[in-house]
C-alpha cells in the first residue's frame, strides 16, 4: 500500500518538474524572440528628426516686445500648469556682439535664486506679476531686464546660468530655461491673449 | 477567549435534550439567598444564570414563555424588561427596519430572523463566525453588578469559587443561546472564519450611561478584543464596597427601553496576487480621470479588478501594485507585481478559481492586459510585495534619437558605464505635484544596441535603481537630470519611446 503511494506522489513530483521546466523553456524562448520583436515593432515609421521633449510636453507661446521693443521671451506651458519662462531666439539681446556674458538674479527686492521652495504646497514660494523682474543679462555693453511674463509663483531659477552664462548663447531654449512659474488657472487665463503660438511667432519674427 | 467559549458551544449537546424541570432543578441547586435577591431586583433568567457562571446549550433550550419564579411559582420576570442585559438575553429588541418592538420566546425564533437574512444575500459559506457587539451602558452594568455581587456575597464560600471562574459575560451568554440553532438552520458549524455574522445591540442611553464611567473609578473598561467571561477580577473601586450599596440608583427604572437590535453578514476581504503585463500605449494603470473624462482608453485596475470582482461576486475592489509605469509605456517582460483586494465576496474563491479568471482575462480580444502566476494570497503576500520595494532594480528598453549619427566609440562608452550616479531634479512633468528636491538615483549598466538601418536611432537597455526617471535621464529635462544620454554623448537625445523590461523583484513569479 505505502509503495503504491510513494510511486504515485514520484510521479506527480516529476509531472511538477516538467511544468517547470517547460515553462522555462517558453520564458527564455520569449526573451530571445518575441520580445525584441515587441520592442522594435513600431521601427518602420521612424521620422528622421522626432519632435522634441519641449515640442512634445508643452505648448509653446511667445511673448513679444514685452514692455520694451524686441524683449522677446517664450513661455513653455505644461499640461500640469507650469511655464518655463526663457529668452526667444529673437531677443534683442543676442543682437549684441559676444552675445550674453552674465546673468544676475539679484533685480528687485530680493536675490532670485535664493529662494528656497519646499513641500508639494510649494511653500516659501514667492508670487510674482507678470511684470516683476527675475532676472538681468548682460552682454558686452549692454543688460536686460527679464520678466516673468505670467503672473504666479517662483518654483525655481535655473540656477547654471549664474555659472554658465555661455548657456544663453547655445541653447536658450533649453539649457538655458530662465525660470520656472506656477500660474493660478484663471491668472493663466487672463494673460494667455496677449501671448502667440509658434505659427505667429515666426510670421512675426521672419524666422523659420 | 473567544475561540474557547465557541468550541464550548460547538462541542455542546443538542438543545433539546434540556426541559423546563432541568431548569427548575438547576435553580433550586443555586445559592438561595442571592438567586431571590436577583429574582426580586429584576433579573432575567439568562441573567442569573451567567451572574452563577453557567455555560452550555441550557441557554439556548429555554422557552421564555415557560420561566417561572424559583419562589412562588408564579409569574417570572421574563414579562418585565431585564435591567441588567435590557432584553437583549430575553430576546427582546426593538427593529429599525420594521419600526416596533420585538419579543421572541425562544433563541430558535431569534436565529431564524438571522438565517433569513443570510439565505438573502446569495452568500455560499461552510462555517460562519458570531459577533456580538452591545452598548457601553451595559457592559458597565455588568462591572457594576460583579462589584456589588463582591461587596455582599464576597465572603460566602461559593463565592469565593467564582471568584477564579467568574461570570459569563453577556456576550458568552447570547452566544450559548444562539449558535446552537444557527448551526442547525444555516447547516455548518461556527468557527473563526471569513464569513462573519454581526449583530449589533445599540441604546438611546447609552451616551448617558458612559457619563457615569469615572463614578465607578475606571471599572468600566470595554474590552476590544474577545470577550472575558470573568469581569472585573478585582480591578474595581473599593468605594462601592464602602456605602450601604443602594442597587436600585445604578439600574434606574426610567431605562425601560430595549435596545436597538441590527445584524448583517459580510466576508473579510481575499487578496489575489500576480504580475500583470501591459501591452497597450494608452492604458493607464489606475483610474485616471479629469474633468470627468477619462484619460486613455481603459485602466489595468479595471481591466483585471472587475473581472475578478463579478467572478466572486464582491462589493468592491482595491489595486495596489509595486511601484508604476506612464501611460504610454509598456510594460512587459514577466510583469509587475500586483495584489488585488476584494471586499465582501459572495462566493469563495479557490486555486482553480483563480486559474479560471487568469484565464478569463488573458482571452480578451484586445490584448491590452496579461495576467500571470494570479493566485490566492495571504497576508504575507503584503510583505512580498513591500519588501525592498525601493531598492528593487528595474530594467528598460529605450527607444532613443539623438542629434548626430553614433560610432562605435560611443556605443563602448556607454556600455562602460557601471553604477553612475545621476542627479534628478524633480522632472517638470511632476512638479506641481511632488516636493522640489534633487534626488541621486544609480544607472547599474546601460547597452546599446543598433536599430537597423539608422545611424542616429538606436535601443537603449538600462538597469537601474528604484525611482529613477527614465524619460528624464534621455531628454535631460532642460538641464535638471544631470549627467543624461545627451550630456554623456555630447549631443541632444530624445526619447521616442519606453517599455519595462524587468522588475527584479522575487514575488509571484510561479
Amino acid at each position: 500500500m505505502s509503495d503504491r503511494i510513494t510511486e504515485e506522489s514520484n510521479s506527480s513530483e516529476t509531472k511538477e518538474l516538467e511544468q517547470k521546466q517547460d515553462k522555462q523553456k517558453k520564458e527564455e524562448e520569449y526573451e530571445d524572440e518575441e520580445l525584441p520583436k515587441l520592442l522594435l515593432s513600431d521601427v518602420q515609421t521612424l521620422p528622421s528628426t522626432p519632435p522634441s521633449a519641449v515640442e512634445s510636453n508643452f505648448a509653446i507661446y511667445f511673448a513679444l516686445d514685452f514692455m520694451k521693443p524686441r524683449h522677446d521671451q517664450y513661455v513653455y506651458r505644461h499640461a500640469n500648469g507650469l511655464c518655463v519662462i526663457g529668452l526667444a531666439p529673437s531677443h534683442v539681446a543676442f543682437k549684441d556682439e559676444g552675445g550674453i556674458t552674465s546673468t544676475d538674479f539679484n533685480v528687485g527686492k530680493s536675490d532670485r535664486s535664493g529662494v528656497k521652495v519646499t513641500g508639494k504646497r510649494k511653500k516659501n514660494a514667492q508670487h510674482f506679476e507678470s511684470n516683476t523682474a527675475l532676472c538681468k543679462v548682460s552682454t558686452k555693453n549692454d543688460s536686460y531686464i527679464v520678466r516673468c511674463c505670467v503672473k504666479g509663483s517662483l518654483l525655481e531659477v535655473n540656477q547654471q546660468l549664474i555659472k554658465q552664462p555661455e548657456l544663453l548663447n547655445a541653447s536658450a531654449d533649453r539649457e538655458g530655461y530662465i525660470a520656472i512659474i506656477m500660474p493660478k488657472p484663471v491668472d493663466w487665463l487672463k494673460i494667455k491673449p496677449s501671448l502667440v503660438n509658434l505659427e505667429e511667432y515666426k510670421k512675426l519674427r521672419e524666422v523659420s | 477567549m473567544e475561540q474557547k467559549a465557541e468550541e464550548e458551544i460547538s462541542n455542546a449537546f443538542p438543545p433539546s435534550s434540556f426541559s423546563s424541570s432541568d431548569l427548575k432543578q438547576l435553580l433550586h441547586s443555586l445559592p438561595s439567598n442571592a438567586l431571590n435577591h436577583f429574582f426580586s431586583l429584576g433579573v432575567c433568567v439568562r441573567c442569573i444564570l451567567r451572574l452563577f457562571g453557567i455555560k452550555g446549550p441550557i441557554y439556548a433550550s429555554i422557552d421564555n414563555g415557560s420561566v417561572e419564579n424559583p419562589v412562588d411559582s408564579t409569574t417570572s420576570n421574563e414579562t418585565k424588561l431585564c435591567n441588567i442585559c435590557l432584553g437583549i438575553l430575553q430576546f427582546r429588541f426593538y427593529d429599525d427596519k420594521e419600526k416596533r418592538i420585538f419579543q421572541k420566546d425562544t433563541a430558535y425564533d431569534v436565529a431564524l430572523l438571522i438565517a433569513d437574512m443570510v439565505r438573502q444575500d446569495g452568500y455560499q459559506f461552510d462555517s460562519f463566525s458570531l459577533e456580538v457587539s452591545i452598548p457601553p451602558l451595559i457592559l458597565q452594568n455588568e462591572a457594576s453588578l460583579w462589584s456589588y455581587m463582591q461587596s455582599k456575597y464576597g465572603s460566602e464560600p461559593w463565592f469565593r469559587e467564582k471568584i477564579h471562574t467568574g461570570c459569563v459575560s453577556i456576550k458568552d451568554a447570547l452566544k450559548f443561546s444562539l449558535i446552537n440553532p444557527l448551526e442547525k438552520l444555516l447547516d455548518c458549524k461556527s468557527s473563526l472564519c471569513p464569513f462573519r455574522i454581526r449583530l449589533t445591540y445599540t441604546h438611546t442611553k447609552a451616551s448617558e450611561g458612559v457619563a457615569k464611567c469615572s463614578d465607578n473609578g475606571g471599572s468600566c473598561k470595554r474590552r476590544k478584543t474577545g470577550e472575558s467571561d470573568s469581569i472585573g477580577e478585582g480591578t474595581l473601586s473599593s468605594s462601592v464596597e464602602d456605602e450601604s450599596f443602594d442597587f436600585s440608583k445604578l439600574f434606574p427604572k426610567s431605562e425601560n427601553e430595549p435596545c436597538n437590535f441590527s445584524y448583517n453578514c459580510s466576508r473579510t476581504p481575499f487578496y489575489f496576487g500576480g504580475r500583470y503585463l501591459k501591452y497597450s500605449r494608452n492604458v493607464s494603470q489606475t483610474r485616471w480621470i479629469i474633468d470627468d473624462e477619462r484619460m486613455g482608453e481603459a485602466s489595468v485596475e479595471e481591466i483585471i479588478g472587475i473581472k475578478v470582482l463579478q467572478a466572486c461576486g464582491g462589493d468592491n475592489y482595491k489595486f495596489h501594485a509595486a511601484g508604476r509605469e506612464d501611460i504610454d509605456v509598456r510594460m512587459l517582460g514577466p510583469g509587475r507585481p500586483f495584489i488585488l483586494e476584494v471586499q465582501n465576496t459572495r462566493l469563495v474563491p479557490t486555486e482553480q478559481f483563480a486559474n479560471d479568471i487568469e484565464k478569463m482575462i488573458n482571452k480578451e480580444e484586445n490584448k491590452l492586459v496579461r495576467v500571470n502566476n494570479l493566485k490566492l494570497v495571504g497576508s504575507d503576500g503584503w510583505n512580498l510585495m513591500r519588501e525592498g520595494e525601493g531598492e528593487k532594480q528595474k530594467q528598460y528598453a529605450a527607444l532613443v534619437w539623438t542629434s548626430r549619427p553614433l560610432k562605435d566609440e560611443d556605443f563602448q562608452q556607454v556600455s562602460s558605464l557601471k553604477d553612475l550616479k545621476v542627479a534628478q531634479r524633480t522632472p517638470i512633468r511632476v512638479l506641481h505635484r511632488r516636493s522640489p528636491l534633487e534626488r541621486e538615483k544609480i544607472i547599474h549598466w546601460m547597452k546599446m544596441e543598433t536599430v537597423a538601418g539608422s545611424s542616429q536611432y538606436f535601443l537603449l537597455h538600462l538597469c537601474t535603481q528604484a525611482g529613477t526617471y527614465i524619460k528624464e535621464f534621455v531628454h535631460g529635462d532642460l538641464g535638471r537630470t544631470h549627467p543624461s544620454i545627451g550630456s554623456i554623448l555630447g549631443c541632444r537625445a530624445e526619447i521616442l519611446q519606453l517599455d519595462v523590461t524587468d522588475i527584479k523583484m522575487e514575488c509571484f513569479l510561479t
